[in-house]
Parts: structure tokens; sequence; C-alpha cells
């Protein structure tokens, strides 16, 4: 019998996959909080009037609704491991730890992913593209950079929250009051990440002449910290299995 | 009994310990003392202290002279208050024995991590109390330059704590260090806990060199101080006021230190006379 | 890789401490391979420290601990092939059926054939019928007994046995008692439990623990029943602190 670290990544993520094909039970409540926020924006920005640029805001609200929905996921997948001792079965087996940790984060960054497919294009539709500029009281043809780069801008946080998120998710789960330990740890380790990519989708959102160089600007900034945070993460989450 | 050889040893670790820590309270003491009343005796204020608004505002600082108001007559130049300087000769080194005991603490993080010894974790902690104590007293301090420097109310305040590069890494350290005392008293299992914040500070002091070098990096409001020139009335009492600030935070993390290993030696030392 | 013994476990001066708090303090004891050993002791004197340890959950803070020859800390890796263990938490996966629990960790010991090996596994825990029903809709002796499948899908040489009884009515209880003593012959166990009768029943070894220290080893062949039952109750009485 050799062990082949594929087949073990692979087993794993197939688990999370099938399971939450079966109950979908992650996807539709984090996609069910997602528009909850939305409609609370709705209310929020209600009485903001004609002559108010959303666009301007658009960036940080769409993160804000990325940043909430993913605490709720990374709290359930790893909860999913604890309630039978499931992560302990894990551990007996002849599996690398490195291993376990990404394979959770790559299924909580598929998650996270398909829940942003299905609310990015919403919150777009009713929160930007019918947006009205400030200068004319006209509706505006959307100014916006290409959708890609939103996309791209998006996937860098990401895989970011999904790393980092993983790790501190595997900590608070065994804490007294695990979704407020992790709210507490979790935003200041993002915070520079979240401050990174609400420029860069501020950026594509608002379209504002010269927003490709801050754009990628931002991106490589982005990916550098998502890079070093992953490597961190990744040297310390055996430390975390091992207690 | 060797037991009680190593309590000995213990009671008499401690008591150096404590010896040291007092020297270095002490003389750091005395140094930042000396420091502030050379601050406010014999150095000079200099002459970058003035500070210009876009348009008349409503502050307590006086204008400066005619002579010095802007040539081409727009805003109005205001001299700063000597506060703005004097505050800085301690603004600086508290915020520098801040990173001293942080780094501290992340060192006997790293070290918990690989012996597993809970006086490292104990280290650690201590270090993190410390690092609290000086990072609020590098928040003060600063909230004071920034009122009699930038010209700022508090309202701007608030903005420039998330938006300047330098402020906002700061504020996320304060913020990091009592998230894990949150984190702290959420774990029941001591060996879990230790683990768990030896974790999480290692995580958190990555954001220490960044907001250490983060002006020297991005355009950013907060003044560089190795690179502002200063006269020899300014140097020396700064220099004097850096390392006295410096013992006094090591020296502080060391008084609690012993005070925690002295607890830790009754401890063993009852439960042998119990049996 | 150590050099094999012929003791199956093998534990010296093994201690597990976190500052003054000892959980296990200097324990050594020899098994020899194809033994059963009970483990008895209160709340807190280090069976479940113990158990751990062998199954490389935790590292030892001073001592060893040998399991076939394989060390619990440098080769904990080997070793975990050749453990199973049986919890009173099932380690299973509700929302899978039986088979893919069973695959699903076929894949984590990277098993050559898995198929055979599945098949083989459900019929002697008698839920081949089952096998495409998820674990949810199972009853608590049933997902104990798919439980078992999963400690035996490796072919492991030693089961611990973590309070396997606890949670179970009588009659899953029976059934988890015949399958234990099915297999009785082929492997090496360790067993920690709070239930005296059971527990010696099976044993060809028992071990009283108090305050992570060895107070008795010893060999079922040569034991007193009535004083064993004594000292295990002044045992327990100690315990508590």
């Amino acid at each position: 019998m050799k062990v082949s670290a594929f087949r073990q990544y692979r087993a794993l993520l197939r688990k999370d996959i099938v399971m939450e094909l079966r109950t979908k039970e992650m996807v539709t409540s984090m996609g069910l909080y997602a528009m909850l926020v939305l409609i609370i924006y709705y209310v929020a920005l209600s009485q903001a009037g004609q002559a108010f640029d959303v666009t301007r805001i658009a960036a940080g609200l769409l993160l804000l609704v990325v940043v909430f929905t993913s605490m709720l996921g990374l709290n359930r997948s790893l909860v999913h491991e604890q309630d039978q001792g499931q992560l302990e079965a894990l551990l007996l087996a002849p599996v690398d730890r490195p291993i376990i940790f990404f394979a959770k984060a790559t299924t909580n960054l598929l998650f996270l992913a398909i829940v942003e497919v299905i609310i990015v294009p919403f919150f777009l539709i009713f929160f930007v593209s019918g947006a009205v500029v400030p200068t004319g009281s006209t509706v505006a043809v959307s100014q916006s950079g290409p959708a890609w780069m939103t996309a791209l801008a998006l996937l860098i946080g990401s895989i970011g929250i999904a790393g980092v998120g993983t790790l501190l998710a595997t900590m608070s789960v065994n804490t007294k009051g695990r979704d407020f330990i992790l709210a507490v740890l979790f935003i200041p380790v993002m915070f520079p990440l979240l401050l990174v990519i609400v420029s860069a989708l501020s950026a594509v959102l608002t379209g504002d002449a010269g927003y490709a160089q801050t754009f990628w600007k931002m991106c490589a900034i982005g990916a550098g910290y998502d890079a070093i945070m992953i490597a961190v993460a990744f040297a310390l989450y055996e430390f975390i299995l091992g207690v | 009994m060797p037991d009680t050889d190593g309590a000995a040893k213990g009671v008499g670790s401690v008591k150096r310990q404590l010896q040291v820590a007092i020297i270095l309270a002490i003389v750091g003491g005395v140094l930042t003392t000396a420091a502030f009343l050379m601050a406010f005796t014999t150095a000079r204020v200099q002459t970058f202290g003035t500070i210009d608004a876009p348009a008349a505002v409503e502050t307590t600082y006086p204008p400066a002279p005619a002579a010095m108001q802007p040539t081409d007559g727009t805003g109005v130049r205001y001299q700063r208050p000597w506060l703005s300087q004097k505050i800085f000769y301690f603004h600086v080194p508290i915020a520098e024995a801040s990173f001293l005991v942080f780094t501290l603490a992340a060192i006997f993080a790293v070290l918990f991590l690989v012996k597993r010894k809970q006086s490292y974790d104990t280290r650690s902690r201590i270090g993190m109390e410390t690092t609290l104590v000086f990072t609020i007293g590098t928040m003060i301090t600063g909230v004071m330059w920034t009122r009699a420097s930038w010209l700022t109310n508090w309202s701007q305040l608030g903005r420039e704590m998330l938006s300047e590069p330098r402020l906002a890494t700061y504020t996320i350290m304060l913020v990091f260090v009592i998230a894990y005392f949150v984190l702290r008293n959420s774990v029941e299992d001591p060996e879990r806990r230790a683990v768990y914040s030896a974790v999480f500070t290692i995580i958190a002091w990555i954001d220490a060199p960044i907001s250490f070098f983060i002006t020297r990096m991005v355009p950013s409001n907060h003044p560089i101080v190795f690179q502002s020139g200063m006269d020899t009335t300014n140097l020396i009492p700064f220099i004097i006021a850096q390392i006295g600030m410096l013992m006094l935070g090591y020296a502080i993390y060391a008084l609690r230190v012993a005070e925690e290993s002295s607890r830790d030696t009754l401890t063993v030392l009852k439960e042998q006379l119990e049996g | 890789m150590s050099e094999r013994t012929a003791a199956a476990i093998q534990v010296t001066d093994l201690v597990r401490s976190f500052g003054a708090r000892k959980a296990l303090d200097g324990l050594s004891f020899q098994l020899p391979a194809g033994a059963f050993l009970s483990i008895f002791g209160p709340n807190g004197a280090g069976k479940t420290t113990l158990l751990r340890i062998l199954a490389t959950l935790t590292a030892p803070s001073k001592g060893t601990a040998q399991v076939f020859g394989y060390d619990v800390v440098k080769d904990s890796v080997e070793l975990r092939r050749r453990i199973g263990i049986i919890s009173h938490n099932p380690l299973l996966y509700p929302d899978l059926s039986a088979a893919e629990n069973l695959a699903f960790f076929a894949d984590l010991y990277c098993l050559e054939n898995p198929q055979a090996r599945i098949d083989e596994l459900l019929s002697a825990v008698e839920l081949k019928h089952r096998r495409y029903d998820l674990v949810r809709t199972f009853s608590r002796g049933m997902t104990q007994r798919l439980s078992i499948a999963r400690a035996l899908l490796p072919e492991p040489d030693v089961l611990f046995l973590d309070e396997p009884y606890s949670g179970l009515d009588p009659h899953a209880s029976d059934i988890l008692d015949g399958l234990i003593r099915s297999v009785r012959d082929r492997y090496t166990f360790v067993m920690v439990s709070h239930d005296l009768d059971k527990g010696l029943e099976l044993a060809s070894d028992v071990l009283i623990l108090a305050r992570g220290k060895k107070v008795l080893y010893q060999q079922t062949a040569d034991l007193d029943r009535e004083a064993f039952r004594t000292l295990y109750r002044e045992t327990v009485g100690l315990g508590v602190s």
C-alpha cells in the first residue's frame, strides 16, 4: 500500500461535495443569507435619493456581503467535521495534515465561489448597473470596467478568505461561542486584504480614468497577501490539529 | 529529595529575574524622566512648527506671524502648539517599546509551539499584556500629537485611524491584542488555549513589521522619524527617551514574568507539602 | 523505523504534562501481541490520554511509547495504518451512505482493491442490505457496527476501544460483544471502559490508573476478582480530586 496524497485530497474533496449535493445546506444557507443582506442594503439605501451615486460605495457593499456570508459558511463547514468526531477519524488515518487543510480550504473556496456566482450578478443589476450619475439625472449606461475584473478581484479576496478562514474556523469551532470568536479573529487578520480588495473593486465598479492601473496594483498586493497568509496557515495548521 | 531541589532552584531564579527587572525599571524610569525634563527645558523648538489650512478654521492655535503667512494669499498658516513637538519624545519610544514586547510575545509563541513548555505560553501571554499597555499608550500620545499637529478634529481623526496606513495598521494591532485575550478566555483546556493563542500571536505579529515599515513604502501623512533631521538638543533627549522606554517596556514585562513564576513555584511547593 | 520488539505495546516512563498538571506520570508497561488490555480508572486518571498517545493523536511530553515497534512520534504515519479505533463517537459522516463512508476511508488509507474489502466488511457486520442508505437513518447499534467496519478497514494490527459500550442499548451491546469476540483472536486490543464486568470478561490483562500513575498491572489469569473489585472501588475514590 502506497500513500497517494492526491488520492486522499480527492477523496476529501469528493466527500464534502457529495454531502453538499445531498443536503445543499451550505450553499442554500449562505445564498439565502446573502440575499437577505441585499434586501437590507435596499432598505438602507431606499432614502438615499436620486442624486446619490451608489457606485461610489458599491465595492464596499459587495465586499461586506461576501465577508459576512463567508464567515457563516466557514463556521458551518468545520462544525460538520466536529459534531460526530469525524475530524478525529481523519487524524487517525495516515493523511498528512496539510492535505486536510488544503482540501477543506478548497471546498470552502468552491462553495463561496458558487454563492458569489449567484449573488454578485444580482448585486450588480440591482445596485450598480442602474445607478444614477451624480452630474446629470439620466439613468447612466454602466460605466464599470469589465466583469472579469470584478470576478478576479473577488477571486483573490475569496482565496484569502478561504485559506486563512479555514485555519481560524478550525480554532474557533473548538471554543465557546464559535461564530463570535471566528468574527473576532477573522476580521483583523483579513483587514489588509479587505482594504486592498475594496479598492480594486472600487476601481472597477466606478470605472474612473486610469482605473486599470489601481486595479492591477491592488490585485498584486492582494495576491501577495494571500500567498503569505496561506503559507503561514499551512505551517500552523498541524499545531491546531495536534491538541 | 530532588523535587525540593528543583523548587529551591526555582526560587533562586525568580529572585534573579526580579533583581534584573527592578534594576531595569529603575534605570529606565530615570532615563525617561531625564528625557522628559530635557524635552521641556533644553530641547529647542524647531522651525517646522507651522501648519497650513486651506482657509481660516476654528482652532485654538495662534496664526503664524504675518511675515510667515503664505505669499500667494491662499489659506492660512498656523503655529503648531509646542506640545506637538514635546509629545513626540514619548510617542515614538512608547510605540517602539510596544513593538519590542509584541515581538517578545511572538518569539515565545514560536518557542512554545516547538517546546510545549507552559512557561513559554505564560511569557507569550505576559508579552501580549504588556503590548496592550504600550499600544494604548501609543494611541493616546498619538491622538494628542495628531490633534496638535494635523489640525484634525475628532471625526477627521476617526477617518485617519482607518485610512492613513500607519494608523490603520497600528489600530489593527490593538484589535489583534484585544482579540487575543477574547480567544484565550473562550478556550477551556489549558494546552489547547496555549496552542491556539500561540498560533494567533504569530499570525497577528505579521502586522507588526507591516505597520513599522509601511510609512517607508507607501505615501503616508505619518512622519518618518529617522529621516527628518534633528539638532543635538532634540536628538539627545530623544535617544535617551528611546533607551529608557525600551528598558521600561522590558522591565514591566520581566516583572510580570517574575510575579507569575513565583506564583508557579509557590503552587509546586504547596503541592509538595501536601504530598 | 525502529527495531521491532516482541511486545505489541511497549510503554516506557510515559509522561504527559502541561505545566504542573500531569495527565500521565511515569507510566510503564508491556503488552504482548494478541492480548486484550482493559484499562480502568476514575475520570481524569489519564486513560483517554494514554489511548490518544498510543493512537498518535497527542504526543508524549517525556518517555516513549511503541506499538508493534513503531514509535508513536517518529513513525506516526506508518503506525496510523496499523491501528483502528472504535469509540463511543461513531466517527462517521451521517450524510454519506454506509458504502460511501467506507469508500472514503479506504481512499484515505489508500487501500488497493477497496470494493472487495468493503463488501467483505459490510457482510461481516450484517449491513450489506443497508449499504446504500445514509448513516443518518441508522439506529445507534447499526452505526456502531458500521464504525467497527470502518476500524477494521485497513486490516489493523491493534484495535483501540474507547468506551465502546456507552450509549448502546443492551441488544446493540450484545451484538457488539459478539463482534468483538468473533475477531478477538485476530487483533491486539486496548480497551478503556467504565464497565467493570465487560472489561474483565474480555481482558487478558488489566491496568488500573489513578492520577496518571499505574496502580495495578496484572494478567487476568492470576487475578483475584474480589480483591480486584475492592481495589478498583478504592482507586475510584482516590481519583476524585
